[in-house]
């Protein structure tokens, strides 16, 4: 009875196997109607403000200028969560996903492997410290305990500042773990993008943090949208990001999500 | 697609050294976590209510949570509660013992309670005590049984030592996270780790069946 019975599983197994396989074709090959391409964005949409999930909507200000963007070039698009990796790997193939918009940094190490579109963001990264500490600059984090999101620019500086196999330098999956290492005392300071740390100071005023800026040794840097390399669409999205840069659209999206003006000609002129 | 292997020859010293800690935390979490499940699996065989249900409950709890939360509470919470500060390292080591402890102690309960009841009548019927049917005739025999799934519990906690990545402990996935962070690039990274890990569960499978035909027959 074993050896009939392992047969007939393993045959089952076998065939609804391949039912799912050819469903996915089936479902893949549906869409590729030439009129009007629809363009697939990739995000991970856990770093807000600026991408986020509200419930099960992508949102936050990526979403918003990316919208801006699309409406401006007349380009239909989706934007789909996809978390970091996929991301990454679903870009760098440009089969299925066409671009990412994740508040991605532009540096030359990346620009190997990837097509950026101009810069849309101006940034700089912020010491997160609690109220009492005496650091303040980023001289003062030599010999400290740091913590920052692993693949941030935050991480490179830090990496620049302290060595990059510092185990002082504590690289955490997400912003959200490395402040909570701030709080359970594990380290004497966060360094994050302005945005994300302001924005965690907002919603725990009872932690008692102030942030710290040093745009001596923290400089501005630029985020883009990741392309595939030689990616055809970097023609379509680059004058309509200008466009909405200057037309005031922009101006509009960052004052609604960060309350201030953005320094608009910063962008516009960054190399 | 193009597949980058300066970078990883860049990065092999520091994953070469993540897998010296990777090998560290592994190996002192399958020593203690063996040491504990035993107590556990023990425990929850005893007929003492007062020790089979909480030992039950420990089982239940490390066997029915995912790892992941597991390593955060450990970190987040019971290392700071003993030593007053985080430690990766110290979380990473505990956790995993914890978590390992739960399937061992399964495993040291599947293996005593396979050995024959007429065993243990027999050693009875000779005239043994408790004690000594277990040190003398139960267990040599369980032993032999529990080897194969041992070496299968320290496999999986070789490769689940990677999760500890998260609280920032710099072992192999740690390293090959970083280096995945400064080129954007997923394969390499990845690939190279995987390509450490299946060495050393490799190893760790060789190393156990040589003890399962030669040291444990003897």
């Amino acid at each position: 009875m074993g050896k009939r019975l392992s047969v007939i599983v393993a045959a089952g197994i076998l065939i609804m196997t391949m039912a799912a396989c050819g469903a996915n074709k089936e479902d893949s090959s549906g869409g590729d109607g030439n009129s009007g391409k629809v363009y697939k964005f990739a995000t991970d949409a856990a770093y807000a403000p600026m991408e986020y999930m509200d419930k099960d909507k992508i949102t936050g200000f990526d979403a918003d200028f990316l919208k801006a963007v699309m409406d401006e070039a007349g380009l239909k698009y989706t934007i789909t969560n996809t978390g970091w990796d996929s991301m990454l790997t679903e870009v760098q193939s440009g089969s299925t996903y066409d671009a990412g918009i994740s508040s991605v940094s532009i540096t030359p190490e990346r620009e190997e492997s990837y097509d950026y579109s101009i810069p849309y963001f101006e940034s700089t990264n912020m010491i997160m410290v609690k109220e009492d500490s005496t650091i303040a600059s980023a001289a003062d984090l030599k010999g400290k305990k740091v913590a920052v999101q692993g693949s941030t620019t935050a991480d490179t500086l830090m990496s620049g500042i302290m060595g990059s196999d510092n185990t002082d330098l504590k690289r955490f999956d997400s912003n959200a773990v490395a402040m909570l290492e701030l709080d359970s005392g594990g380290v004497d300071a966060v360094v994050a993008d302005i945005a994300i740390v302001r924005e965690y100071m907002k919603n725990n005023p009872e932690r008692k943090l102030k942030g710290i800026l040093d745009t001596a040794s923290f400089g501005s840097e630029f985020y883009g949208i990741l392309l595939p390399t030689g990616s055809e669409l970097k023609a379509k999205l680059d004058p309509a990001i200008k466009k909405v840069l200057e037309n005031g659209k922009y101006t509009e999206i960052y004052k609604q999500w960060f309350g201030e003006e953005p320094n608009v000609d910063n962008v516009l002129n960054a190399k | 697609m193009h597949f980058r292997w300066d970078i990883i020859v860049d990065y092999l010293p520091l994953l070469l050294k993540g897998a010296a800690l990777t090998i560290g935390i592994s190996a002192l979490a399958i020593v203690l976590g063996s040491i504990l499940g035993l107590a556990v699996g023990f425990g929850k065989m005893s007929s003492r209510p007062y020790l089979s249900w909480p030992m039950s409950g420990y089982i239940h709890f490390f066997r029915g949570t995912p790892l992941y939360v597991q390593i955060l509470i450990v970190h987040f919470g019971l290392v700071p509660a003993c030593i007053g500060h985080t430690d990766a390292v110290i979380a990473a080591i505990t956790a995993l013992s914890l978590n390992s402890a739960a399937y061992t102690a399964e495993i040291y309960r599947a293996g005593i309670q396979s050995i024959d009841k007429g065993q243990t009548e027999a050693a009875q019927s000779l005239g043994m005590t408790g004690f000594q049917t277990m040190r003398f005739i139960i267990l040599p025999q369980a032993v032999r049984r529990m080897v194969p799934a041992f070496g299968n519990e320290f496999v999986v906690l070789i490769k689940d030592s990677s999760l500890v990545a998260l609280i920032a402990a710099p072992e192999l996935m740690y390293w090959s996270n970083v280096m995945r962070g400064q080129y954007l690039r997923v394969w390499e990274p990845y690939l190279a780790a995987a390509f450490i890990y299946l060495i050393l569960t490799y190893s760790l499978s060789k190393l156990l069946g040589w003890l399962e035909k030669k040291g444990v027959a003897g």
